[in-house]
């Protein structure tokens, strides 16, 4: 499987490990990813949609997660409206993507972990409601782990720490496969986020999680949010 | 002419209207099975809708950046390229179904819906071209604030079999009209009971070929027809090899002393264990299957039966479940050893086992080794019933609805709980009545004080 996954993505990035344990039911059998160079988004795209297009061609394949970190970049929904951005669009301060998810525009960068899904909901619930708020406890499992309190915003899919956004959430799917997830800010520069609306939410601020930990970095985080996905989506890493 | 409609689909049980985000495909475009043709998009959620008709787009009913119901129709399929305008002359000149006609999905219409089409997303269905979507949202009003709250499918047979939804008493989720209801309304019988889990008929190979004189009426399955009939008005029809089969079993069975012993069963853990559960695939049949052969391997006398040379007891617990068959005729499917099964396998063995029943692939031991029988009418809401003992076992259990009961307690406390009612048929000459009043109270037991037991 992992000669697969590198011959349909000839990327000049490294890999982290695939993890091993076993314990779990083979339906949720999942590989995970966690490349240790920055990855463009066009890459993680095409990775997601060639897993994708495998799962829909193997109902019994395996699923797959990816925990990576992005170059600075903007990405917007299908259905995003272009006013969100405060910038001049033939002058963007960093590229621009639109992507088959849902949702608004946000920002990608260094310092911010993003973990994409690849799950065939079937094996779960098919039901994208349902999904979208395992994907907000996750986040919220994550925090409790580091002593921090997450918190729902009704109506506003993400996760909120006292108010200020942390996490942004945006997903796709083709027959109940997913694409795309969670973007979780952690020590990245916050300015790029002035110049959009993120999420389309006017009036709410953007923070992220070394404002209330000093000195977290990604790679303090990185284990915690597997663990947590693992555990949540009954993730199966046996090969 | 096939005009095959596409369906706002239900992306989630609290989705009511979806926005569409795109049309992938432009009307008079060319379409495969299996392509995408537009994209809608609920919360921060998009999803693909496909296409599983080939064929040509005729019709785009709602435009891209709208937003439309679940179940309403948003575009039109045709098959051949000559049938796109005679689609477009008759589709809707304006798309513009009430947005206040909205049905309320319910969980489990929802999940139908995903079911039904465990590969396709879009629940789409052959409609004919006289039945006008539009009109069908259209009827008058009735509820408290005025709206028509009606499944898609009521309305649908609303509109085909005349009823007026006015008139109708809905009896979903805060008076929502059913199309049970309207079956109900117009004085049509339901159809026959499917098992929960199993959404699709099941179609069961012949045994034997069918004789000259054996011959199969079977009624192809069809939208307008609403009960089960196998015949025509005026008409006798021959059995089918399971309906003869079934006749057999049901006449052998008369001459089983049986005698039928019930119990009330609060379902409130087991239910708050099944929301748990389900997400990992664990089916509420699974949870039954379990209990059941649980019980049954600490009460050997219910899992035995009667032969000749005396009472057998059998070296595994199998559990059959009953299934009506959609062209007539049930069948047992069994999933064995039930007791020590994990249920996640039990889980994966049912679908398995519904899958191949549909598939023609079942084979015999996989529907006769049963030693004790579920049978559940529940998912139709009935408060009771009895069932009647398959011959070669000892005992079958009738499970009904748990429905909230007013329970008083034994220090005159009351409570509102869920209860269902079980009623077990058992062969006198093995089971005595104490046996099976025994096996009733710790089946109780385990599912009203520690179903999550059944867990390990």
């Amino acid at each position: 499987m992992d000669k697969q996954f590198h011959s349909i993505t000839p990327a000049p990035v490294h890999n982290g490990k695939i993890v091993n344990s076993s314990h779990l039911a083979k339906p949720f059998k999942t590989f995970i990813f966690e490349p240790t160079d920055l990855v463009p988004i066009e890459q993680s795209w095409d990775w997601q949609q060639e897993w994708q297009k495998m799962l829909l061609a193997d109902p019994l394949g395996p699923q797959a997660l990816w925990l990576l970190q992005h170059e600075n970049c903007y990405t917007l929904g299908q259905g995003a409206n272009e006013s969100n951005l405060l910038f001049d669009l033939e002058n963007p301060p960093a590229k621009i993507y639109r992507i088959n998810r849902g949702g608004e525009v946000t920002q990608h960068l260094p310092g911010q972990l993003v973990a994409y899904l690849v799950l065939d909901l079937k094996r779960y619930q098919t039901d994208l409601d349902w999904y979208l708020r395992q994907l907000e406890e996750t986040l919220i499992d994550v925090l409790k782990l580091l002593d921090l309190v997450g918190e729902r915003i009704e109506g506003l899919t993400g996760l909120w720490i006292e108010g200020k956004k942390v996490a942004s959430i945006g997903i796709g799917g083709r027959r109940w496969i997913t694409q795309h997830g969670l973007a979780l800010n952690i020590n990245c520069d916050l300015s790029g986020f002035s110049q959009i609306v993120p999420c389309g939410i006017r009036g709410k601020e953007v923070a992220r999680l070394d404002y209330w930990i000093p000195g977290l970095k990604v790679s303090d985080v990185q284990p915690l949010i597997r663990r947590s996905f693992v555990e949540r989506f009954d993730l199966n890493l046996t090969c | 002419m096939a005009t095959h409609d596409i369906f706002m689909p239900a992306l989630s049980s609290t989705m009511t209207e979806g926005k569409i985000v795109e049309w992938l495909k432009q009307p008079g475009e060319k379409v495969n099975r299996g392509d995408s043709v537009l994209v809608v998009e609920s919360d921060k959620a998009d999803m693909d809708v496909e296409s599983f008709h080939d064929g040509y787009l005729a019709a785009v009913l709602m435009p891209a950046g709208s937003s439309a119901p679940v179940g309403e129709t948003i575009g039109l399929i045709v098959e051949n390229e000559e049938e796109i305008a005679a689609a477009q002359a008759k589709a809707p000149s304006s798309p513009a179904p009430s947005v206040a006609a909205i049905a309320e999905p319910s969980n489990t219409e929802t999940k139908d819906i995903a079911n039904d089409h465990a590969n396709e997303v879009v629940p789409s269905q052959v409609s004919p071209p006289s039945i006008n979507p539009v009109e069908a949202t259209n009827v008058p009003a009735t509820l408290n604030d005025g709206r028509v709250v009606a499944s898609p499918r009521a309305k649908k047979l609303a509109s085909q079999m005349g009823v007026d939804l006015a008139t109708v008493r809905g009896s979903g989720p805060h008076g929502r009209v059913q199309a049970e209801d309207v079956q109900r309304a117009k004085g049509q019988p339901i159809s026959v009971p499917w098992i929960a889990e199993s959404d699709r008929p099941a179609v069961i190979q012949e045994s034997q070929p069918s004789s000259k004189n054996g011959s199969l009426h079977r009624v192809k399955s069809d939208e307008s027809l609403i009960g089960k009939s196998f015949g025509k008005p005026g008409e006798t029809t021959s059995f089918n090899t399971l309906q003869q089969a079934v006749n057999r079993s049901m006449e052998a069975s008369l001459d089983v002393p049986c005698f039928r012993v019930g119990y009330k069963i609060c379902t409130d853990k087991l239910d708050l264990l099944y929301k748990e559960v389900k997400p990992q695939g664990v089916t509420m049949t699974a949870l039954l299957a379990k209990a059941v052969g649980r019980t049954l391997a600490r009460h050997p006398q219910v899992n035995a039966t009667y032969s000749n040379s005396g009472i057998s007891y059998p070296s595994q617990v199998n559990v059959a479940i009953a299934v009506a068959m959609e062209d007539g005729g049930l069948i047992t499917p069994v999933l064995k050893n039930a007791d020590t099964t994990d249920l996640f396998g039990l889980s994966q063995q049912w679908s398995d086992l519904v899958k191949r029943a549909r598939n023609k692939q079942l084979q015999p031991d996989e529907y006769s080794t049963g030693t004790f029988t579920l049978s559940n009418l529940g998912m139709f809401g009935v408060d009771r019933f009895d069932a009647i003992l398959p011959p070669g076992t000892g005992a079958i259990l009738a499970v009904a609805a748990a429905q909230p009961t007013v329970v008083a307690g034994q220090d005159g406390s009351i409570a509102v709980k869920r209860q269902m009612q079980v009623n077990l048929t058992a062969d006198h000459r093995v089971i005595y009545g104490a046996d099976g009043a025994a096996f009733l109270r710790d089946l109780a037991d385990l599912i009203e004080t520690k179903p999550e037991s059944l867990m390990t």
